[in-house]
């Protein structure tokens, strides 16, 4: 089984590399984080390293997000309309291993995306930290300090969140009849889930006067949609700005696992049923 | 299990629901079908008959509304089952940028050929499809034929004992259609069991032991082929220099024993025979 999943994966990947939409995706991303250089004057009283910092990982997760849905959803439906599907499945393959494979040859796309972009971004923070350091040691202020390993740490949680997107993605994919309604449905599946913290503060809030009804309602969507709001604690990973509890990346990723697990679970069994 | 058909299907019916009203659609309506083993069998009928959605449902790759049926004896969604089956659909894509023999390699782990047969397994395939030579060209260069021989060989690399074949030949030349005439010919000499889903009548007559008929769903015709051709009562004699006063004392001694010429005309080769002579790459 696993070798299958392997040798599809492989494929998909191998294939998507080949796709103009990531290499176009992958340029405009590098474009946005290249051009933050030139702004960095712009950095609305918060310094230097924190606004190159934001720019560089909002570039990621948007451009990120963007292909964590059409990419999959693109490979997906490609393979149904031109029938490498039907040649495939009609193999000891299982439906299961070919979503699968599809799900990990698209991840590892985007693990190449994040690690590349956040390269990029670290070069950047590196090459400017010396300018900052001496600014910040002339107006005898505490210096920032940039951290590789919690660059490193950042580029995981953003690949485990794009993991998310992608397996939601498969998931919309498994069910729809179209390339479109998977886009559209995905991208508003992405767009809750950034919101879902919202419904979390609600509910927490002792002071928020809620019906029964709305209180349920929220409820249910913290517990449908995944906060990937959460993830994005790259600042504080990277310029240490403000104190990360410990175990606070391993509970993020143990949660993307648990959340992968499910999503990709629930994709298996709505693709099992599908007509190809 | 080998005195099990390659492929049994009993009353089976497939509905579509069409529109956004769900209007039911009858693709397949009440088949009942076996297969035996060791034969080319031809499944025919005109488009949208069901001869695709009847492969289709049987190779578990889309469910049946009713109906029963079995694959080599294994339900079909069975690994054991799929394992034994090499299928090519119509008009079939492949990943452009793999080479020929990358692709078939990935086929062969696919379809669960050992680690160490893959390369073997691979070269055998490609040798058959008659594509040894164009086996490290990219997918992407390849004309129509070489597609569908390319599909062959990745339908063939795992030695099944059953290829089902949809529409090997669409949009094919006679000299490809003719070397995938050929393909199928050295299948059968193995001991395959090959289901062909054409309307090309003319191979099918060529290379098919059986065939079924199929029209709106339903069977219409199935058996031997030289059974289902044959016009009872009436001969053919091929005659050389044959003059007009030959013809006569012919007919007369024919008459004599209660015998009449029906019709007496020069025989005539197919296109697709002089085609096939004329042509470079299509002689044997």
């Amino acid at each position: 089984m696993f070798s299958r999943i392997f040798w599809i994966a492989r494929v998909t990947f191998l294939e998507a590399l080949r796709q103009r939409f990531l290499a176009f995706l992958l340029l405009l991303a590098a474009a946005f984080i290249l051009g933050s250089v030139p702004l960095r004057s712009i950095d609305f009283g918060h310094g230097e390293l924190k606004f190159l910092a934001d720019l560089g990982f909002g570039a990621l997760f948007l451009f990120g997000s963007i292909l964590a849905v059409v990419l999959p959803s693109q490979l997906l439906y490609g393979e149904i309309d031109n029938r490498t599907a039907l040649t495939l499945l009609a193999k000891p393959v299982g439906r299961g291993e070919f979503l699968l494979g599809k799900f990990f040859g698209s991840w590892a796309v985007l693990g190449v995306f994040t690690f590349a972009l956040t390269a990029l971004i670290g070069i950047i923070l590196l090459v400017r930290e010396p300018d900052v350091v001496a600014r910040a040691m002339a107006l005898q202020v505490v210096p920032p300090e940039v951290s590789v390993l919690g660059l490193f740490e950042h580029a995981l949680l953003q690949w485990l969140r794009l993991g998310i997107i992608v397996s939601v993605a498969l998931l919309v994919g498994s069910l729809a009849q179209t390339f479109l309604y998977t886009v559209v449905v995905g991208s508003m599946a992405v767009l809750a889930s950034q919101l879902v913290w919202i419904a979390q503060d609600t509910l927490a809030n002792p002071e928020a006067v809620l019906s029964t009804v709305m209180r349920g309602a929220l409820w249910l969507t913290t517990r449908i949609f995944p906060n990937l709001q959460g993830y994005n604690i790259g600042e504080t990973l990277v310029l240490g700005q403000s104190m990360v509890l410990p175990g606070t990346v391993s509970s993020l990723s143990l949660s993307a696992a648990v959340y992968l697990v499910v999503i990709l679970f629930l994709a298996c069994t709505a693709f099992r049923r599908r007509e190809i | 299990m080998t005195d099990q058909p390659a492929i049994s299907v009993r009353d089976l019916t497939k509905d579509f629901r069409v529109g956004l009203r769900g209007v039911k659609l009858r693709a397949v309506d009440n088949l009942t079908l076996s297969i035996p083993r060791g034969q080319v069998y031809g499944l025919l009928g005109p488009n949208g008959c069901g001869k695709s959605t009847t492969l289709k449902i049987v190779l578990g790759l889309v469910p049946a509304t009713s109906g029963s049926f079995t694959l080599l004896g294994h339900d079909s969604a069975s690994p054991e089952a799929r394992a034994r089956i090499g299928f090519l659909p119509e008009a079939p894509y492949f990943h452009r940028f793999l080479t020929g023999r990358e692709l078939v390699r990935y086929c062969a782990r696919l379809s669960g050929v050992a680690a160490d047969r893959v390369d073997a397994a691979t070269d055998e395939a490609l040798e058959l499809a008659s594509m040894t030579e164009a086996g490290n060209r990219r997918v992407g260069t390849y004309s129509k034929g070489m597609l569908q021989r390319i599909g062959l060989a990745q339908a063939v690399v795992h030695d099944p004992e059953l290829i089902v074949l949809d529409e090997p030949t669409a949009g094919v030349d006679p000299v490809g259609s003719a070397a995938i005439g050929k393909m199928i010919q050295a299948m059968r000499q193995r001991g395959k069991t090959i289901v062909l889903c054409s309307h090309l009548l003319g191979q099918v007559e060529q290379v098919c032991d059986r065939i079924a008929v199929m029209d709106r769903g339903r069977l219409v015709l199935e058996g031997h082929i030289d059974e289902v051709l044959a016009q009872r009562g009436v001969h053919q004699i091929s005659v050389e220099g044959l003059t007009p006063a030959a013809r006569q004392a012919a007919e007369e001694a024919l008459s004599r024993h209660g015998a009449h010429v029906l019709k007496v005309d020069p025989p005539r080769q197919t296109l697709e025979d002089l085609f096939r002579r004329l042509v470079t790459g299509s002689r044997d």
